[in-house]
């Protein structure tokens, strides 16, 4: 069941009441969670916040609350798997969902009162009509009937419940044998014509995982009609959507419609506040921002080789493109001693003009895509940060995790870094965050240059042998298997090589073999609409693999090492 | 009675400068000092009693100086006894709002008999004080120390702890890393013991 009117039949309705929610380990959630919090604050209504990773610790989680609790709130979990199968709950709990993976489980969507899925139906693309999935209850009884006695008639000794129905039957409707035979077999034609349509429906609907509208925006939006938005709200569904764009999860068409939106916000909540405002006040901002990594934080030349989109049209890695990265330094007129320290050292006049300058440039050295639209906040004199180098300073920390440092402590941290008063795990973050795009800046250098990147003909694969602090996590895996492709493609004469997809993968727990495999949709692909959900699965199935799906992204699962080649085996045939 | 650098009442500073320096929420009762402390006074006092005697024979009036510098001697050394012991008794009544009405172990082999008796007799009085006030009923006023901003507080847990009851009947489960927003009066014991912390 979809809940459009949130204040209506979603927050009116817990006030007072007490709330589990579980939150999905990802940047978006976090967000979307820290601003349900101080909502709920303003309320004085009790909740706990759990923070799960997968399916097994959502169920684990619900477990320990199971009978504590009336009201559950999934953020960015759960939208995809039936819940009332999965958790098994009592009739009187309500669980809301507000998740931006996409496909929405079809039992959740037509959950009459138990699950309730925050948004609007009207944003969701080509949800199956209820008739054409599920059928009535009593058709299949009968039909069910019907089903047991063909299996008699062709048995041998179904005489006795033959008679048993007949008696049943009224004498007025008597047929004839052959015909009752006849009604059944063209109703059991229709069934399975009807069956093989409905799986051939849901395998369309189920067939690409790919996510929906940013969960902090949603709840950004419900705080806005509650009246009880402020900048730092605003600030955080700003710092969810931009996750969204950053890790490849929308297309940028829709995150330039979604910030249309926000940029009202922006505007609306600036001139509320203007008349107390002075310049150390926080502010939010509107810009035309870059696709380099923390340049602000970091120097230019750092921040453009390790930027994805940078390196990979320049080809960085090699020495030709390192020359014309020179070139374009030298052509826009910024000296190299000032272009290798630090951003907020260089000179005012260069600083002020390093945006204008290489956004005149980026036409001819083929990089137009490096501009695009994004918010800055600053507060006190000194502090002024893109959204971009929130989402990265929150990634570094959601991956830092060491041996005295479970996820979970990884998962708090991060929510507190969102907190202006915690500016030092910000800062502390950002730091990590360069360490990690610049090792996997090294690892896509010395990977194509050793030619790792295999490719099957259907898809190319690129697998990781050694556990490493930075890839046997899923953002870091995923950042540095997108990076790959883009370089390999880039680096690839064969014209065929934008369309394949890539699939990578690295060693988790050696002991245990076990790997972290994400598949990474062609380049050439648009949407990032990613098939391997539904890909791995039936591969798995046809060649016996155990795999794990318990990420909540359908595209990363959990495979043993020895079952790897067989896998890959099963999958080149299935995509052929 | 002086030695070549050594000042009267040096003992005595010492021990208040001891005990504003100490970290510990209180330092052991410093018997040793107290005693060298007294019987400094006691030596003062007796060698002043013996010259007064000879002035009063004899009515020799050039003693009376050193007579009078003596005597501050021992009125300083006095003031800095009391001082030290008044200080100390300070901490104690703290102890008592800070930890309740029942020691902790270690804090009690520091003090000295006649201050656990002190401590016992106030936190007596504070508890008959208590249960006057607040129409019948009594007011815990150890609560708050600091007026609580607001009612409800949110918490992060630090340890599993499990089921954990509120007043109104609802039950929640801490579990290590989750985080609740739960009413202050009722989760403060936790916070102390430090299965959860204060999140700000």
């Amino acid at each position: 069941m979809f809940i459009q009117d949130l204040r209506q039949d979603f927050y009116n309705r817990l006030v007072g009441k007490r709330l589990l929610i579980i939150v999905n380990y990802d940047i978006d959630a976090i967000c979307a969670s820290k601003i349900l919090q101080s909502l709920f604050k303003y309320d004085h209504m009790l909740y706990s916040v759990v923070p799960i990773m997968g399916l097994a610790g959502l169920q684990r989680a619900y477990n320990e609350h199971q009978g504590d609790v009336k009201f559950v709130l999934l953020i960015n979990c759960g939208g995809c798997v039936d819940i009332v199968e999965l958790l098994q709950p009592e009739e009187d709990v309500t669980f809301f969902i507000c998740d931006a993976h996409r496909p929405l489980d079809v039992c959740n969507i037509y959950s009459d009162r138990q699950v309730c899925i925050l948004g609007d139906p009207a944003l969701e693309e080509n949800i199956p009509a209820f008739e054409s999935i599920f059928c009535q209850s009593e058709d299949e009884d009968s039909e069910n009937d019907a089903d047991d006695d063909v299996g008699n008639d062709s048995g041998a000794g179904g005489s006795d419940e033959e008679g048993s129905e007949k008696a049943q039957q009224p004498p007025a409707h008597k047929l004839s044998r052959l015909e009752r035979h006849e009604q059944r077999i063209i109703k059991q034609r229709q069934r399975r014509t009807w069956e093989n349509e409905r799986d051939r429906i849901m395998f369309e609907y189920t067939q690409y995982s790919f996510y929906g509208r940013s969960t902090a925006l949603t709840i950004f939006e419900l705080a806005w009609k509650l009246s009880k938005d402020n900048m730092d709200l605003l600030w955080w569904a700003i710092v969810g959507l931009t996750e969204q764009l950053i890790l490849g999860k929308i297309e940028s068409s829709a995150y330039t419609l979604e910030i249309e939106h926000v940029q009202s916000h922006v505007s609306r909540l600036t001139n509320k506040t203007n008349d107390q405002s002075n310049t150390s006040a926080s502010k939010i901002n509107f810009e035309n921002d870059l696709h380099l990594v923390l340049y602000r934080h970091w120097s230019v030349v750092e921040s453009m080789r390790y930027s994805m989109y940078c390196a990979c049209k320049m080809r960085l890695w090699t020495l030709r493109g390192e020359k014309r990265l020179h070139e374009l330094l030298v052509e826009m007129g910024l000296p190299l001693v000032q272009a290798r320290q630090m951003f907020s050292a260089m000179d005012l006049v260069l600083r002020q003009e390093f945006y204008k300058m290489l956004e005149k440039l980026a036409e001819k050295y083929g990089i137009p895509d490096i501009v695009y639209g994004s918010f800055t906040l600053n507060y006190g004199y000194r502090n002024r940060y893109a959204a971009a180098d929130y989402v990265y300073g929150m990634l570094a920390i959601l991956e830092s995790v060491k041996k005295d440092k479970t996820p979970e402590d990884c998962f708090l941290e991060a929510l507190d870094s969102l907190s202006r008063n915690h500016r030092d795990i910000m800062l502390e973050g950002i730091e990590n965050a360069k360490l990690l795009l610049s090792s996997i800046f090294k690892q896509v250098q010395s990977s194509l240059e050793a030619h790792q990147v295999l490719s099957t003909g259907t898809f190319f694969y690129y697998i990781l042998t050694e556990e490493n602090t930075y890839f046997s996590y899923p953002y870091g895996l995923t950042l540095l298997a997108k990076f790959i492709l883009n370089g390999h493609v880039a680096g690839s004469r064969s014209r065929q090589a934008p369309e394949l997809p890539l699939i990578a993968s690295c060693p988790v727990d050696v002991e245990r073999g076990l790997c972290l495999l994400v598949g990474i949709p062609p380049v050439r692909e648009d949407s990032p609409k990613n098939f391997f959900g539904k890909a791995f699965e039936q591969a798995a199935s046809k060649c016996n693999a155990v795999i794990l799906q318990d990420f909540f992204d359908s595209s990363l699962i959990q495979i043993r090492q020895n079952d790897m080649a067989k896998f890959l085996d099963a999958l080149t045939v299935l995509l052929a | 009675m002086a030695k070549s650098n050594k000042m009267f009442a040096d003992k005595a500073f010492e021990l208040i400068k001891e005990l504003e320096r100490s970290s510990q929420t209180i330092p052991p009762f410093d018997d040793d000092g107290v005693r060298q402390v007294l019987e400094e006074i006691k030596a003062i006092f007796e060698e002043n009693c013996a010259q007064a005697a000879n002035y009063s024979t004899s009515g020799d009036r050039t003693l009376w100086p050193l007579l009078n510098f003596r005597h501050a001697a021992l009125q300083r050394n006095k003031r800095c006894l009391l001082t030290y012991l008044y200080q100390r008794l300070l901490r104690i009544k703290a102890l008592r709002w800070e930890f309740g009405p029942i020691i902790p172990e270690d804090i009690k082999t520091s003090l000295c008999e006649p201050e656990v008796n002190f401590f016992n007799t106030y936190s007596k009085s504070l508890a008959s004080y208590m249960r006057s006030i607040g129409d019948g009923q009594g007011i815990d006023l150890t609560g708050d120390l600091r007026p609580p901003k607001s009612l409800y507080i949110e918490v992060r847990c630090i340890v599993d702890y499990g089921k954990f009851e509120l007043e109104d009947g609802e039950v929640i489960y801490l579990k290590k890393n989750s985080q609740h927003y739960l009413p202050r009066a009722q989760v403060e014991t936790l916070v102390r013991q430090g299965i959860l912390q204060h999140i700000t």
